[in-house]
């Protein structure tokens, strides 16, 4: 798209001055390697910045308004400087949220994440509900290190988030990992997703991502655990979000909805209207999982200006105003109006390029690959 | 006296988003305001220099059918802002 056909969307989509949040890869460094990270042979994995240029941009964030920052990377608790960096988010008025694989967490930095009392959550990865399910992928001895990670952060009253990645290993032990985690251990909640076909997952696919049984199991699973636990459990990408959203497309199909509200398009990422990323080296990218879109370097392009005028920024929030009509592989689709697109990252690891639906949650690719969808809807 | 004359909490940002319309974030308990554009206006005089009535006399000066009400209006307005902790008055001015 040139500047021109941007510009004309800018006047059509209403977009905040700036971004209400930013989502910082503060380190490239990792003490694991779990065979489906994104990150990793991602555009992503580049060398760390050092201490002075984050807290100057944590600066700028602070003229921006910037409210939050989630810092993640490779692992944010392996940099030996973390608490100053924190300090910088703190000082510049912001909250903020840590992702981490749980290992390298311990009372030290806890009790300082704590005494901010400016921590939104920390999230831990638990992949299984005993070792050998966790460690799978992970490595091992990661599952302890993760589940003590947690009981610091609880041990200290920082708030603990899990996120469940769902691969081939641990698809069977969803209902023990939901009793592990909301029980034993006394979360609250905790989300889920599954392995998707980026960074070192693409390399070991056939060992991870889910198999079209896994995915209708681990569906099912997962609606039966809510049925349990309610909303205790929940996800925006993954298994559990298919079988919601899917159930809710096939429904509109057997009702003969003309379309459901806002879809159609490629509207299946909202992230670029409200928040932007980093990577560790500094560059400034539209999300963490399209880190090959570069719009400029941190201290030196605004951010600002980036925000409001990148011609890619407008690109990815134009995505909006394709219809998926437009293309072939949709082409003849009974769900074609209640569909959404879905995630244009995964759209551009699988096919290179952004401005496509992704076949990753096609409902008919997935049904016609024999998947079925859950009881409620096939009823 | 010191009492008279507010200053917003440092430690909160004003978010502008559309059409002059903002919200106040405190980071320190997470909670939102949204502001209106003559809240807006309020808001960025209160520098701990202008009086309750200073602060009236530059709403009736950049506001159009400003209420007879608009001191109350403004009293009612920062002392809320003050009760929610994003306002206050300095001491020992």
């Amino acid at each position: 798209m040139t500047e021109a056909a941007a510009g004309g969307g800018r006047e059509r989509m209403r977009v905040m001055r700036t971004p209400k949040s930013v989502d910082i890869d503060i380190t490239d460094r990792c003490n694991l390697r779990c065979r489906y990270c994104y990150f990793y042979t991602s555009p992503a994995d580049v060398k760390d910045l050092p201490q002075e240029e984050w807290l100057r941009f944590f600066d700028e964030l602070n003229r921006c308004a910037v409210t939050t920052v989630c810092l993640a990377g490779g692992e944010p608790f392996i940099r030996e400087d973390l608490q100053d960096i924190l300090a910088g988010v703190v000082r510049n008025r912001m909250r903020y949220s840590i992702l981490s694989n749980g290992t390298l967490i311990n009372d030290d930095i806890v009790s300082y994440i704590a005494s901010t009392r400016r921590c939104d959550y920390v999230q831990v990865s638990i992949d299984g509900s005993i070792p050998i399910t966790h460690d799978s992928f992970r490595g091992q001895g990661s599952f302890f290190r993760a589940v003590e990670g947690i009981r610091c952060l609880q041990r200290n009253k920082v708030p603990v988030a899990v996120r469940v990645t769902i691969h081939r290993q641990n698809v069977h032990d969803l209902e023990n990992i939901a009793k592990l985690l909301l029980e034993d251990i006394g979360l609250p909640s905790f989300s889920t997703n599954s392995a998707g076909y980026m960074g070192l997952c693409q390399k070991n696919t056939e060992q991870v991502q889910l198999s079209t049984e896994d995915r209708h199991l681990a569906m099912t699973t997962l609606l039966k655990l809510i049925e349990k636990y309610g909303e205790r459990i929940s996800a925006t990408a993954g298994p559990l979000a298919e079988a919601r959203g899917w159930r809710e497309m096939e429904e509109a199909r057997r009702r003969g909805l003309e379309s459901l509200p806002g879809r159609g398009c490629l509207v299946g990422c909202g992230c670029t209207f409200d928040k932007i990323a980093v990577r560790a080296d500094g560059v400034i990218v539209p999300c963490n999982m399209l880190s090959h879109i570069e719009l400029g370097r941190i201290n030196v392009d605004s951010l600002a200006s980036i925000w409001l005028n990148h011609a890619s920024m407008w690109k990815i929030r134009e995505r909006r105003s394709i219809p998926l009509s437009r293309f072939e592989f949709c082409r003849g689709c009974e769900y074609i109006n209640y569909c959404t697109g879905n995630c244009p990252a995964l759209a551009y690891s699988l096919l290179g390029e952004v401005d496509h639906p992704s076949p990753d949650a096609c409902l008919r690719k997935y049904l016609a690959e024999g998947g079925k969808l859950t009881e409620e809807v096939e009823g | 006296m010191a009492e008279d004359k507010p200053t917003v909490n440092p430690s909160v940002i004003l978010r502008e988003e559309f059409d002059d319309w903002a919200v106040l974030f405190d980071p320190d308990t997470a909670e939102g305001y949204a502001l209106n554009p003559v809240g807006v206006l309020i808001w960025k005089l209160l520098d701990g220099s202008r009086t309750l009535n200073d602060v009236v006399g530059a709403v009736k000066d950049n506001c159009e059918e400003v209420p007879p009400e608009v001191t109350d209006h403004c009293r009612e307005f920062i002392g809320e802002l003050v009760k929610q902790g994003l306002a206050g008055y300095e001491v020992n001015k």
